[in-house]
């Protein structure tokens, strides 16, 4: 599948799927006008990358500043869909990045990953 | 066909009611019941769908408010800036800091208050060219503020080439050290005028600026004068006017202050008293001192000393005693120290045995 790279802009947050490294990023501020055209086409294409893959390693990174509570569903969405994964034998790898003194994300994250249970859940701080 | 963020639930509620029209469950209880949870399940899914689209536009709501406020708070933030060169920094810094009343209040408080003008200022400048006098007098007044902001000093008004200036409100070092630092200010700001005039004779002006300054230490009362809908944070008082008639005294280019600050500061400039001025409405000839050595910095109280009490003038400068001249000085200083002690001792024998006589005859 070729990679997929989104850059940032004021509403939507920067995207780098490289579904050939298995490697996943979504990274800064996220409230677009319609939720559906912008994150739909990702999950579609992330899904079906997902069922196609078997004892892979698979990572994926949070790297959130802000984001709406439509981009909140999707985020839970993603989760399920990796948690899914990490259950069919995959090795997932989530890592929930925020910025130093944002326990507003910080917590956010945590409340996602309580439905994890197979996939690795790391919690990280970065100067943004 | 598009995505739809809630399409998992939607998936779920589609297989539930196809289970059901298929009549996939027999048990007509559990079927029933299967019906009474999928609706329950489909009710939770409207609520969660129209629960985000509601906090989605509130969010949005918010972010346009905070977009408007920080757009605002520029705005305000522009507008304070040009408020504040209408302001002296002191009483723009505490109106913003929420320490001033904007209410006709005035107190009475001890200042040092300074006036300054351009000796014939009218005929200096009447053949300039309006660009040229503002300017000259633009450049002037901005090198006397900076100076005066150097200083501390609360800068009151510009009036044409006359500024008011004083210490003590709304802040204040104390009394003496006010007056202290107002005839620092005042000697700087005359040595500046120096330099100003030998820059203005190299760019042609042929009358330069001569400034007088005078300085009056006294209570005055300062606050808020005006009406309710316009008012001027300002002092006044036989204090100020005293100030204001000193300055009008002053020799060009000079420093002419009252009793009161001299008495505060002689330790630190040397002054020479001049003639007594009559002042509007006060009996006593009120007299003035005028600093000396103008072209010399101030005095720095660990390298000179000064002394004026009845009877007794004394000016030392160590900087200027060098070599042997400072073993005769030393000589003089014993000389006088040795003869003063002689005489305390003498009036003190003489007042014992006086006190033993009147002892004796009163047994």
């Amino acid at each position: 599948m070729d990679p997929i790279n989104i850059a940032q802009t004021a509403r939507t947050p920067r995207v780098e799927f490289d579904f050939q490294g298995k490697k996943f990023i979504i990274a800064g501020e996220s409230y677009p006008e319609d939720v559906s055209s912008f994150y739909g086409p990702l999950l579609e294409k992330f899904t079906t990358f997902l069922s196609g893959s078997a004892d892979a390693q698979i990572s994926f990174r949070f790297e959130l500043i802000y984001f709406n509570s439509s981009t909140a569903k999707i985020l839970m969405e993603l989760f399920e869909a990796l948690e899914e994964a990490a259950g069919n034998g995959n090795h997932v790898v989530i890592t929930w990045a925020h910025e130093t003194g944002d326990d507003n994300i910080k917590e956010l994250g945590e409340e996602f990953a309580e439905e994890l249970s197979n996939a690795s859940f790391i919690i990280e701080e970065i100067a943004i | 066909m598009s995505f739809d963020v809630f399409q998992r639930e939607e998936a779920v509620i589609l297989q539930g009611r196809t289970l059901l029209a298929a009549n996939a469950i027999v048990d007509p209880v559990a079927a029933a019941k299967y019906e009474e949870l999928l609706k329950a399940y489909e009710k939770l899914a409207r609520t969660t769908r129209r629960l985000i689209k509601l906090s989605d536009r509130n969010e949005e709501q918010l972010n346009e408010l905070a977009h408007t406020l920080n757009q605002k708070n520029d705005t305000l933030a522009t507008l304070s800036d040009t408020l504040s060169k209408y302001l002296a920094p002191q009483i723009y810094r505490s109106i913003f800091l929420g320490q001033q009343d904007s209410s006709l209040i005035t107190r009475r408080k001890k200042l040092t208050v300074l006036f300054s003008d351009i000796k014939d200022f009218t005929e200096t400048t009447e053949d300039l060219e309006p660009e040229d006098l503002a300017y000259h007098i633009n450049n002037y007044l901005t090198e006397m503020s900076r100076i005066a902001l150097a200083h501390g000093a609360t800068v009151d008004k510009f009036i044409g080439d006359a500024i008011m200036m004083f210490f003590g409100d709304p802040e204040s070092r104390g009394v003496k050290e006010d007056a202290a630092a107002c005839i620092t200010m005042a000697i700087e700001m005359q040595q500046r005028a120096r330099e100003l005039r030998t820059r203005m004779a190299a760019e042609g002006f042929e009358r330069p600026f001569h400034m007088r300054i005078g300085i009056n230490t006294g209570y005055c009362n300062v606050g808020n004068f005006g009406s309710s809908d316009r008012m001027d944070y300002t002092i006044i008082g036989s204090a100020v006017n005293l100030a204001a008639r000193l300055q009008t005294h002053c020799s060009p280019d000079g420093v002419l202050v009252s009793y009161e600050t001299y008495a505060l500061v002689r330790d630190i400039v040397d002054f020479e008293e001049r003639e007594s001025v009559d002042l509007k409405g006060i009996r006593r000839k009120i007299k003035t001192f005028a600093v000396r050595s103008l072209n010399e910095p101030p005095m720095d109280p660990s390298r000179q000393f000064h002394c004026d009490q009845e009877g007794l003038k004394l000016s030392l400068d160590l900087d200027k005693i060098v070599g042997n001249a400072r073993a005769d000085a030393l000589r003089s200083l014993e000389n006088i120290a040795h003869r003063l002690r002689d005489l305390i001792q003498t009036e003190s024998s003489a007042d014992r045995s006086q006190a033993d006589a009147d002892e004796t005859s009163a047994l």
